[in-house]
């Protein structure tokens, strides 16, 4: 840092405040334009919901839907066109479009090719009756289709009582709320700012120069947002002010068009899943609570977006002001054949490593489930929730009726602990097993060596959801081998997958049945390669064979054993197929570890953002225990 | 120089050919996973179709390996890479359903003779929210197969069951006189709804420990535990090898059961019996129903509804019951003569009078998982079924996260 200039300092700043305000100042561009669509849109259901309340009315009163349906037309400016579909006895019950009348005469049936329509009516009756036994607005009650820029067709339910039979579709020209332009104060602020630390770099130098650009980027950034947002929230409520209005001149005309009928305009300000917005009361005056509780959530919203936009333009500014951008680039160019080199290779882990990765990451943020699958991620954001939701429930066992410890299996805390337990007893019995049977393949002028090795290594060799079976099959309460052999000798038959510790050995006898070979193969080498002069020296010095072993053999065979105990930890941590295919959790997701916990929630309950929250934090265990270990053993650095 | 004028010839030929041929001709595309005589028989249906439709539609269809199958369809359809048609069993349909953009309405299509011509719980089963989304083709449902040999009536009655197994009970030699996968809760849905139990509440909302269902599983524990007329552990091979031993006299299973049935032994189908203790109420097993659904995104929406209608017809019917062995659910076929003559085709008919769709809710896959966790915890008497609570774990509440 003591490197930054004055002027690495200046264009750092000058190139973090126009990053800044272009993307902060862009999402609040894009934030005014939802506001304007939003309220343009809610004018539109504001309409439509009082063609469709009103038609309802007149239909319960056997009134003529056609001649309403025509004259509501003609009063509302902003209606173009309404349709009446009657799923129950599938009529196109009344239309004002001139093609849709030169098929016949309305009501009449629904043509094949207008089957569109009727779905769309069956589909709100399906969703009002979801949200309704639900008891939550989860399902649209409103589509919306879009027809041109300046249109969008809107299709209501159609009630009849409380139940939906049919839907009114509304063509409707757009009504857009005016509302004032963006200022210029914000822009204003920044600039300043900026001069503020054009004038400081006279009196300042070096780290000081860099600390004060650094507060006044902070400040100015800051200001712009928040003077944006106030921009923003005196538009939301011009635009409320506007729709309430829009919905007391529809209710003017079309009290003029049905006389008879009651007009409710605080229940056409519905949101797209027919709950009210409660933005305006019946007299048409905006909820000022109301609007100010919406635009706080808002302004959360905004306000995490903003600061990740800032951290980036710090970022930005740390990189460029203390000379990082001059360094990255003379590295670049002075090894530009080794950068081509690595290049290829480079885009391959992109695609294939830290794409998916990075998607994992951005998922487990989510609470991204079976039903809503197909909606954008950004709607489904929930921040760290599935991580608090994780790693908050600490209640491992409870206490039951009759005051007995009750585990709670499916507790993060217990598969956590059930998973160290078993990694750390699967790689001690693979080590050691694997390490005896390689000193003792080691003897010199061992008979049948070869044959040995091929015997020991089969195990590894057939594939391990085969031999997973083959185990499941053996530990059966009464048909298996196991527990003939102990009924053969007298004993009670065990049932092994009924306690945690009976399946834990279970599943613990098959993955060291299959774990050995590794480490016997790995210490077999390594031990082939140690000297025998060491052992000569050894035997001169008067050391015991324990001694040998202990002092000679251990340390020799160590870099080649400590990165197989890594790869090995990492392996049986992950062990998906045994417990899967040989315990199956049995009893009641005792014996789960955490990556077989994370297939069901993903597989089994459909929650994959739970589930990639889930993966995240496997991953970071694992990542802490790679970290950690290489700090311990330094294994690398023999590599 | 000759070949590139060949070439610039053939691409000529082509686009003055493909529009024609393409307008005078819809193909098709059918996904299913049948296999072996299934598919024989799915596929000889299939172009008996497309021999009465030449010229105008021609299906073609893609057998998908089943372990995938869910999957693709999730993955494919709603990105219009799918087929036109496909099939399925109707678990799956309430969450394709919720997702969006996988399967068409097709309730405007629908008439009274299409309505009556299916055994009532068949269609049901292909509704979802009061939308019809498929036409139901063949149902799989679990019936009583005993050995002729060991049994020379079927027992009516759960009485006579427990008599007639008890008589035939011999765990010593391991021989038993009832075997089926009591612990698995597919196969226990027939006592459950006996007892008129069920596995949620509100519509959709999964509940297990309903008073039913405890004396459901408390008649099941009564068989097991007191009477000791069912094996241990009973996986689907132990109990196909013991009824192939002559050594488990009744079982109760579906039709992928008979297929492995040993050639010399003589079985035979009845209904479930009924239950005594459940004021002689019939055992109601759940049925998988194959559903034949249009696509959301095909671009031949009516041509591919009527062939869904025809493979679910009559003819296309008979085919698949007496070729693939299959039980169709349009209720005509039965009355066929070569149909009406076959026993087991008659005795799934008769069963499935008595049978209740699985339901289609993607909330089901929540209820496995507890379900089986709590089955296996009762048979294992480390808890009652009374008791049997313990299964509400993190899992349990699960679909409460997917409604937010």
């Amino acid at each position: 840092m003591q490197h930054s200039s004055t002027r690495q300092v200046l264009v750092g700043a000058l190139v973090a405040l126009a990053v800044g305000v272009l993307l902060i100042g862009g999402v609040l561009r894009v934030a005014r334009l939802t506001v304007v669509r939003g309220a343009t849109e809610q004018n539109a259901v504001v309409t439509a919901a009082s063609v469709s309340q009103v038609l309802a009315q007149v239909r319960a009163a056997d009134g003529d839907l056609q001649a309403v349906a025509r004259g509501l037309v003609d009063r509302l400016e902003d209606v173009d066109r309404i349709r009446v579909i009657d799923s129950g006895k599938r009529l196109l019950a009344a239309s004002t479009d001139a093609a849709d009348l030169t098929a016949g005469e309305v009501p009449r049936r629904l043509g094949r090719e207008e089957k569109a329509w009727f779905d769309q009516a069956k589909e709100l009756e399906a969703n009002h009756r979801t949200n309704i036994s639900e008891g939550n607005a989860r399902k649209d009650e409103i589509l919306r289709m879009a027809v041109a820029q300046s249109q969008l067709e809107l299709v209501l339910p159609l009630f009849a009582g409380d139940t939906v039979d049919g839907s009114v579709q509304v063509l409707t020209s757009a009504v857009v709320p005016r509302v004032p332009g963006p200022r210029l104060l914000p822009l204003a602020v920044v600039a300043g700012a900026f001069l503020v630390l054009v004038a400081l770099s006279v009196l300042l130098k070096g780290r000081w120069l860099f600390a004060g650009g650094l507060v006044l980027l902070v400040v100015g950034l800051w200001a712009f947002a928040a003077l944006g947002l106030a921009g923003l929230a005196a538009v939301r409520h011009d635009v409320e002010a506007a729709i309430a209005h829009h919905a007391l001149e529809v209710r003017d005309a079309v009290g003029l068009e049905a006389p008879g009928t009651t007009l409710d305009i605080t229940a056409w300000n519905v949101d797209r899943f027919g709950a009210p917005r409660g933005t305006f009361d019946r007299a048409g005056t905006v909820a000022t609570e109301t609007v100010d509780a919406g635009l706080a959530e808002g302004g959360r919203r905004f306000g995490q977006a903003a600061g990740l936009l800032g951290v980036f333009a710090l970022v930005i500014y740390y990189w460029v002001g203390a000379g990082w951008t001059v360094r990255t680039w003379q590295a670049l160019r002075k090894h530009h054949t080794a950068y081509g080199f690595v290049l290829p290779a480079m885009i391959g882990m992109i695609v294939l490593v830290f794409f998916p990765f990075a998607y994992g990451v951005v998922l487990s943020f989510t609470n991204q489930t079976l039903y809503n699958v197909n909606q954008p991620l950004y709607d489904l954001w929930v921040g760290i929730d599935n991580y608090i939701d994780i790693l908050s429930d600490v209640a491992v066992w409870h206490t039951g009726e009759d005051g007995s410890r009750i585990i709670n299996f499916q507790n993060f805390y217990w598969t956590l602990g059930f998973t160290i337990l078993w990694t750390v007893s699967n790689v001690s019995i693979g080590v050691s097993l694997g390490l005896i049977l390689a000193l003792i393949l080691n003897t010199k002028n061992l008979a049948f060596r070869p044959f040995y090795r091929i015997i020991l290594i089969l195990p590894w060799a057939v594939p391990n959801y085969i031999t997973a079976l083959i185990w499941k099959g053996m530990f059966h309460r009464q048909f298996g081998v196991i527990n003939q052999v102990i009924a053969m000798f007298g004993g009670e038959p065990i049932a092994w997958f009924d306690a945690w510790h009976t399946s834990f050995f279970a599943v613990l006898a098959t993955n060291a049945w299959l774990s050995f070979p590794f480490m016997m193969v790995v210490s077999l080498g390594a031990l082939q390669a140690i000297s025998s002069d060491l052992y000569e020296a050894a035997r001169v010095d008067g050391a015991s064979r324990w001694q040998q072993f202990w002092f000679v053999t251990l340390p020799s065979i160590k870099p080649a054993l400590v990165p197989a105990v890594i790869l090995s930890v990492v392996w049986t941590f992950n062990m998906f197929n045994i417990i899967y295919l040989v315990s199956q959790g049995e009893p009641a997701g005792a014996t789960e570890i955490l990556i077989t916990d994370a297939y069901k929630i993903a597989f089994e309950q459909y929650r994959y953002g739970y589930a990639a929250a889930y993966s995240v934090v496997i991953f970071l265990i694992l990542m802490i225990y790679g970290v950690w270990q290489n700090r311990v053993t330094r294994a690398t650095e023999g590599i | 120089m000759k070949t590139r004028i060949l070439m610039l010839l053939a691409v000529m030929l082509t686009m003055v050919v493909l529009p024609a041929v393409a307008a005078a001709q819809t193909e098709l595309v059918v996904w299913h996973a049948y296999r072996g005589k299934e598919r024989t028989a799915f596929e000889a249906a299939v172009k008996a179709y497309n021999d009465a439709h030449a010229g105008k539609v021609t299906v073609n269809t893609l057998a998908v390996p089943y372990d995938a199958y869910a999957d693709k369809i999730s993955a494919a359809v709603p990105r219009g890479k799918g087929p036109d048609v496909f099939i399925y069993a109707q678990d799956r349909l309430g969450g394709w359903v919720e997702a969006g953009g996988t399967i068409e309405p097709i309730d405007f299509y629908l008439d009274q003779a299409t309505i009556d011509r299916f055994i009532p719980t068949t269609l049901a089963a292909m509704e979802y929210q009061g939308n019809t989304y498929g036409l139901p083709m063949n149902y799989k449902v679990v019936t009583m197969i005993y050995n002729k040999a060991l049994v020379k009536t079927p027992p009516r009655t759960s009485g006579e069951l427990v008599k007639v197994a008890k008589s035939l009970t011999d765990v010593a030699a391991g021989r038993f006189g009832l075997a089926y996968s009591y612990g698995d809760f597919y196969y226990h849905s027939a006592l459950m709804n006996a007892f008129g139990g069920g596995v949620f509440e509100n519509g959709r909302d999964p509940k297990l420990d309903t008073p039913e269902n405890i004396r459901s599983l408390e008649l099941m524990m009564t068989w097991y535990d007191t009477d000791g007329i069912l094996p241990a552990e009973p996986s689907s091979t132990l109990i196909t090898s013991l009824f192939n031993q002559g050594k488990a006299a009744i079982v109760f299973s579906g039709p992928w059961f008979l297929s492995e049935i040993a050639d010399d032994i003589d079985y035979g189908l009845a209904t479930l019996p009924t239950i005594d203790e459940a004021g002689g109420a019939p055992m109601k097993p759940w049925m998988t129903v194959e559903g034949v659904y249009v696509a959301q995104p095909s671009q031949h929406k009516d041509e591919a509804f009527d062939f869904v209608l025809a493979i679910t017809g009559l003819d296309a019917g008979k085919i698949m019951a007496l070729q693939g062995r299959q039980t169709p659910a349009n209720k005509l076929v039965y009355d066929d003569p070569e149909v009406a003559a076959d026993p087991v085709l008659k005795a799934f008919r008769a069963q499935v009078e008595f049978a209740v769709p699985m339901p289609n809710f993607a909330e089901m896959t929540m209820v496995w998982s507890p379900a089986t966790t709590a089955m296996n915890s009762i048979v294992r008497k480390t808890t009652s079924p009374s008791a049997g609570r313990g299964a509400e774990g993190r899992g349990w509440s699960g679909w409460r996260a997917w409604r937010k």
